[in-house]
């Protein structure tokens, strides 16, 4: 269980993290969204005691970091920027923190299998690949087998065999019972990941709902039509709460009707068609719905 | 009938003794003092400086009052660089790879990462320039033999006391560096600080010998630096700089102040 209370952080007069408030419950996935400089990093270090809060609180299992009395068998961590010594090997990098701990050398070898580096386990650190140093990232993060997982873009630089093992993962660690609050910003990814969200922008939680529920309230259900006569289609469906938008000369969108009903109207028009489609909306369209105010970097629409 | 939801899953905990401890924190500093290869060169040069200029010593000094323990210690001057640069070095590595996140959320409490790892750095700076100085006495040893002098073993004073006492010094000058380290962060900023302190300061006080009375008291100043005092502390004479309580007393400073800033640094900046 992670609770943050009000937590602000400001660097000089930009606030960075401004009076964020949530708790992440064990047994589910949490997934952590936003855009870059919406503040979740900070509030992720905020949490583990690595940025001091301007004012609020954070706590782990009711426990501020660094009250607790073992930190890496409580939280495992993996942060976005590299946390790793160049100049030493991963299995050495993961003795140091092991002993701190008096975590067995046994437990080490068990997740340099674990994480899949076996074959790089004694090489330094600086001459890791981008998935190679996320893999020993995720390797510190298991070392004390911990009752949280706070993971920063876990699966970046990973192959897709790596993206899977990261779902896979946090997805068996939460139904164990573990608290998993876990960034990133493939959302087809997180779809498929998370149970519950938490999306955050310009600072701000913007909101703090079950995957499904954030998707159903953030998007529209449209539904696909192919026809030969679309005008009288359109004409047979319309209302004043139903949008349609044509793509093609011959199909429409429509918003505002279950598939059922337009069959049914078509069907007593003899109107033909060719196809129907409904689509429900995804967590990446919810998402940007959600954050299009937000956005502190936008790129340019090309046009 | 009523349907209950089936609870959330718990997990057990299970005490299995892993746990956060200070004695664990040192051998987790050790660690990764040991498995760095910068720290066996930075051993390595400091061995190959000293016998090399102990030996030289000794065989081109050859004065009446000369006591051979001198030569043995003597090139703590150039090795002071080496155990100041190891000190910072050990800490700024930290925080330019970014390994002082994974150290800090090994170890959030950020006095405790300082004590031990000021504590690893001294230790192991002792030891390793205790066996070093020894080597070296034992070549001066040899070299003094054939002009029938040698180390007087018997008299602490001209033997063993100057070796232990320069292995201190060299232990309070990395700690020098790694105050520095943990103050400036900055590999380069750090580095040059502590070689500052340890090696340039002194020269500068040195030009004001000359400088008249007006200028006694920076001079008397310089013998409170790191170098003069060890100096004084480790061949303690009538002629030396400080008393060796006052020059004991002044290294004891350095370190505590130093750790001091250090600590309220580190306790207070984001990592």
């Amino acid at each position: 269980m992670i609770t943050a209370e009000g937590l602000t952080k400001r660097f000089g007069d930009k606030t960075a993290v401004d009076d964020v408030s949530f708790v992440v419950k064990p047994g589910s996935v949490t997934g952590f969204l936003g855009p870059n400089g919406a503040g979740k990093s900070t509030t992720m270090r905020m949490i583990v005691g690595l940025d001091r809060p301007t004012s609020g609180r954070a706590a782990v299992a009711g426990r501020e970091y660094r009250k607790l009395r073992a930190p890496l068998t409580e939280v495992g961590v993996l942060l976005d920027a590299k946390a790793v010594h160049t100049g030493r090997t991963a299995r050495n990098h993961l003795r140091a923190m092991a002993a701190t701990h008096g975590i067995p050398a046994s437990r080490v070898d068990e997740v340099i299998d674990l994480a899949g580096i076996g074959s790089v386990a004694r090489k330094r650190a600086g001459k890791f690949s981008l998935g190679m140093g996320q893999r020993l990232g995720i390797a510190s993060a298991l070392l004390g087998d911990p009752h949280t997982l706070i993971l920063d873009e876990p699966v970046n630089g990973l192959d897709p065999e790596g993206v899977r093992w990261v779902r896979q993962f946090v997805r068996h660690a939460a139904s164990e019972g573990r608290t998993v609050l876990l960034s990133s910003h493939l959302m087809s990814e997180m779809a498929q990941t998370a149970d519950h969200v938490i999306v955050m922008g310009r600072g701000r939680v913007l909101a703090d709902a079950p995957l499904a529920e954030l998707v159903r309230s953030w998007t529209r259900n449209t539904v696909r039509v192919r026809t030969p006569r679309p005008a009288d289609l359109a004409a047979a469906v319309g209302g004043p709460d139903v949008e349609i938008v044509s793509s093609a000369p011959d199909v429409l969108d429509i918003v505002g009707l279950p598939a059922s009903r337009i069959g049914d109207l078509a069907a007593d028009r003899g109107i033909p068609l060719h196809e129907l489609t409904p689509t429900t909306g995804s967590l990446e369209d919810a998402y940007l719905a959600l954050t299009g105010d937000s956005v502190e970097y936008r790129t340019k629409e090309i046009s | 009938m009523t349907t209950t939801q089936a609870p959330a899953p718990t997990r057990q905990r299970v005490d299995t003794g892993r746990r956060l401890t200070f004695v664990r924190a040192l051998r987790g500093e050790w660690i990764k003092l040991a498995t760095l290869r910068s720290t066996w060169w930075s051993i390595g040069i400091a061995a190959a400086l000293t016998i090399g200029i102990a030996v030289l010593i000794a065989q081109a000094v050859d004065l009446p009052d000369f006591m051979p323990i001198q030569a043995v210690v003597m090139p703590i001057q150039f090795t002071m660089l080496l155990a100041g640069i190891l000190g910072a070095i050990s800490v700024t590595g930290e925080y330019s790879t970014g390994m002082i996140r994974s150290t800090l959320t090994a170890n959030p409490v950020r006095g405790s990462v300082l004590a031990a790892k000021s504590t690893v750095l001294a230790v192991f700076m002792f030891v390793s320039s205790l066996v070093i100085f020894t080597v070296a006495a034992v070549a001066v040893s040899l070299i003094v033999a054939q002009r029938d002098q040698s180390i007087d073993w018997a008299d602490p004073a001209a033997s063993i006391l100057p070796i232990v006492v320069a292995s201190l010094a060299m232990a309070v000058f990395a700690l020098i560096g790694v105050s520095f380290g943990f103050i400036l962060r900055s590999g380069a900023g750090a580095i040059a600080a502590t070689v500052g302190v340890l090696f340039v300061l002194p020269i500068v006080a040195g030009f004001f010998t000359f400088a008249g009375e007006a200028w006694a008291w920076l001079v008397d100043a310089a013998n409170y630096l790191p170098v003069s005092a060890a100096q004084s502390a480790i061949l303690p004479s009538e002629g030396a700089a400080l008393d060796a309580p006052v020059a004991f007393l002044t290294l004891g400073c350095w370190v505590v102040g130093g750790a001091l800033v250090a600590w309220g640094v580190l306790r207070t900046r984001d990592a």
